[in-house]
């Protein structure tokens, strides 16, 4: 993860998606962006696919507070959609057309993924191979020993210890998946197995990867079957329904699975719904007024309930920085207990932050001097 | 101020008391730790670094800008599904639930329900295992005129994520189901805990089934003594426990404790017990109507994880849980903490505790998760019984480490071995 990508750039007005009443982002890209330009962070509540076994870090879809929606909508940054509604128009109701373009699609998402997967087991094989001092050669002679191309039992014994010292590099699931261990190979079998994995291995070795270089040179000479050849070179593209592969993707061959896809993301790969006006914007609770004007003042907030109150209002991005106040919003002549106070002035102050609380005054017109007021408030322990 | 020293040392030292690693927004730099180590037991990474404010300086904006990519990294990791081990299932949208082809995973053991020899996912079991990326869920393709064409799962196209939340979340309300995102939340956090969790009953009425008490707790009766002992402990209990009680009436115009034979101050404690109590040994029963408006109903079955765990003989739960909306629910009236409690069992505290322990576990318990924007907290509510835990019928050593010394107390046996 050293090189982690950086977020692509999006365009204005991005979507929220409305989901049960609640506000969500499913795009990596418009997180970030959010929290870049926008200074709205609102709380990753998926889970993380690989990591699904922990609840410090969670993943996609990001959940907004209303308050942030409101702000995002307010300043023309976003829109919101009604996603129930627009899923149940654009997949419960989908043509056969936009189906067969979206498989299409999905395939070819698989196949990208396939090829990666492929390509970091290679980069894998080789390092591990470079730090145990092993040459290219050897290498190769795996490879036509994994691609089922056994010829002779002769060189499995030194074979096996190569196997062993570098299983833990990667290299061993390709071993794994290749029967050439628990059965003896016929010379018929082999041709078969080669056919259903140059049928679905096709893709990488057409786009020119260096894997199928070696791969090619190694495996010519020795096949004098036409059928195997004509498979290995004949171009077909991918199938929009992996129906007629299914047959030769029940080859062991771990190496050269099928990938499908989950997307995150709806749209894109369909269009994006437009905007519908009928929609209300978010609705807000009394507490949105001083939300608002300390996101004017350039504040990051998270949701308040861990410390009791509103919002947690941070100095700047939450991932660096720790929270200042803790924020409870009120109406202008809202009543509330003056033991509220102590209450929030105590805790505020053990865990070092100030409690604040602030309100609108209606009385006051924005256009002269800005209507919200704000009180921190510390406890002074004497 | 007798009590400030016990202030601030509460106060000063939030960070070593409850150390909590959710507390807070994470540093997901240090996710690396967790991702570096995939294969061995991943340790949870240590609370990152934060700073107080901003001090402009290029190392501080180097390290946020780190953090945000690395974020951004993690977060556009993509989920796939490889050939070995994919498993489809298919939408059905008229319960809003998932159909599973083939069931292959040890997922399910503590997920999903036969039904017609078929596995089907609730809503909120699909969503998860989607978002988890074990699980391939595919829309039922729409028929059109004169199609004949049978369509296998894989046919269908597939679910993003933000389909499947528009889905099994969204048009929930469509189908008339009750699943909401905050209880979604509550059942993933708990997954990814580890917990076992199951939906409490099937969520189709307004609200739960009372439960009455076990009949085995009604049915422990003392074996009958003898006719002899029978007959002196009668006597005891006349001569000990003065039976006479005072009507209310009464109560202007006399002692509460008429002048006779006191054997212990515990005969003049129960004397003085005039205020009446809520009748524990009534089956339970509802005070409000049944509404689906009513958030307070008893949510999940959540249990811990145990090998031998088998879904369908599920047991007792080990925790009870209610989803509450921290932004829409106010605390719950004295009512609905009646009728919430009455849809969980009674699971009595053991006799041999220490009263405040029996006071905290109560005789019937829930808890409440009160979800803020996707912040779960956990509260324990319980209904402690206090006029069963009587403070002066107390066992056991007294005043343990109070300055009295136990040598002493021991010496004349006073408070211990009584049997109540």
């Amino acid at each position: 993860m050293a090189a982690a990508p950086a977020p692509s750039p999006i365009t204005e007005p991005f979507t929220i998606s409305l989901i049960a009443g609640r506000y969500l982002l499913f795009d990596v890209d418009v997180i970030a962006h959010c929290r870049r330009a926008h200074n709205i962070c609102g709380l990753l509540v998926g889970t993380i696919p690989n990591l699904s076994q922990q609840n410090v870090f969670l993943g996609i879809p990001l959940e907004l507070m209303p308050e942030e929606a409101r702000v995002l909508v307010d300043r023309d940054a976003a829109y919101v959609v009604d996603d129930a509604q627009a899923h149940q128009t654009s997949f419960a109701e989908m043509s056969r057309e936009e189906r067969l373009k979206y498989m299409e699609e999905m395939d070819r998402r698989g196949d990208e993924v396939s090829r990666e997967q492929r390509e970091m087991a290679e980069r894998r094989k080789e390092r591990a191979l470079r730090e145990k001092g092993l040459r290219r050669k050897v290498l190769e002679r795996e490879n036509s020993v994994a691609e089922s191309f056994a010829e002779s039992t002769a060189t499995d014994e030194t074979f096996q210890v190569d196997d062993s010292s570098v299983a833990s590099s990667g290299l061993g699931f390709i071993m794994k998946g290749s029967s050439f261990v628990e059965t003896p190979v016929t010379e018929e079998k082999t041709q078969v197995d080669y056919g259903s994995l140059s049928n679905s291995d096709l893709g990488f070795i057409m786009k020119g990867s260096s894997f199928s270089d070696s791969w090619v040179q190694i495996k010519a000479p020795k096949i004098d079957s036409p059928a195997a050849e004509a498979s290995l070179f004949e171009p077909t593209p991918a199938s929009p329904s992996p129906a007629p592969s299914v047959g030769s993707k029940r080859s062991k061959s771990v190496a050269v699975q099928k990938h499908f896809v989950t997307p995150t993301t709806s749209y894109p790969p369909l269009p994006t719904p437009a905007k519908d006006p009928s929609l209300p914007p978010p609705a807000v609770p009394n507490s949105y007024p001083l939300f608002r004007y300390l996101h004017s003042k350039g504040y990051f907030h998270m949701p308040g309930l861990r410390f009791g109150c509103h919002y947690n209002v941070y100095p700047g991005d939450p991932l660096r920085y720790h929270s200042h106040f803790a924020a409870t919003g009120l109406a202008w002549d809202q009543e509330f207990d003056l033991l509220d106070v102590v209450g929030g002035g105590r805790l505020g102050t053990g865990t070092k932050k100030a409690y604040m609380i602030g309100g609108e005054d209606p009385e006051v017109d924005a256009k002269d001097k800005d209507p919200v007021r704000a009180f921190s408030i510390e406890w002074a322990a004497l | 101020m007798a009590d400030e020293d016990e202030d601030i040392s509460h106060l000063r030292a939030p960070d070593t008391a409850d150390f909590d690693p959710t507390d807070e927004a994470q540093d997901f730099r240090f996710l690396d730790k967790l991702t570096a180590q995939d294969t061995a037991h991943p340790t949870l990474p240590k609370r990152g670094e934060k700073d107080f404010e901003s001090h402009a300086t290029s190392l501080q904006l180097d390290t946020l800008e780190a953090s945000r990519r690395t974020m951004h990294g993690v977060l556009s990791w993509q989920r796939t599904h490889v050939q070995k081990g994919h498993i489809l299932a298919l939408y059905d949208p008229k319960t809003n639930m998932a159909c599973v082809d083939k069931v292959k995973s040890q997922h399910f053991q503590t997920i999903g329900t036969n039904k017609g020899g078929r596995e089907w996912l609730l809503p909120e079991e699909a969503l998860f295992l989607i978002e988890r990326g074990t699980l391939d869920c595919r829309w039922p393709v729409k028929r059109e005129v004169g199609d004949e064409h049978v369509y296998r799962t894989e046919d269908g196209a597939p679910m993003s994520l933000q389909s499947a939340y528009a889905a099994f979340i969204g048009f929930e309300g469509g189908v008339g189901g009750k699943l909401t995102l905050e209880m979604y939340n509550v059942y993933a956090g708990l997954k990814r805990s580890g917990y076992v969790i199951f939906r409490t009953g099937t969520w189709d009425d307004d609200r739960g089934e009372p439960v009455l008490a076990s009949p085995k707790a009604e049915m422990q009766t003392e074996p009958e003594p003898g006719v002899f002992p029978r007959f002196f402990s009668e006597v005891w209990r006349r001569l000990s426990q003065p039976t006479h009680t005072v009507s209310p009436a009464n109560l202007a115009f006399g002692p509460i404790i008429k002048p006779g034979l006191y054997r212990s101050y515990n005969d003049i404690y129960r004397l003085l017990k005039l205020i009446p109590t809520h009748d524990r040994t009534a089956p339970p029963s509802f005070i409000l109507p049944p509404s689906a408006n009513n958030p307070f109903r008893v949510h999940f079955d959540v249990y811990r994880t145990t090998a031998r765990f088998r879904k369908t003989a599920r047991g007792p739960p080990d925790f009870r849980i209610c989803v509450i909306d921290a932004r829409e629910s106010p605390i719950p009236t004295s009512a609905q903490l009646n009728d919430l409690m009455a849809q969980v069992p009674e699971d009595r505290p053991k006799e041999s505790d220490q009263p405040y322990q029996r006071l905290k576990h109560g005789y019937r318990n829930v808890i409440l998760a009160v979800v803020d924007n996707g912040i779960p907290s956990y509260i324990r509510v319980a209904d402690s019984p206090f006029e069963d835990v009587k403070v002066y019928e107390r066992a056991g050593p007294r005043g343990k480490g109070g300055g009295r010394g136990g040598g002493r107390g021991r010496g004349r046996g006073r408070g211990r071995g009584r049997g109540r």
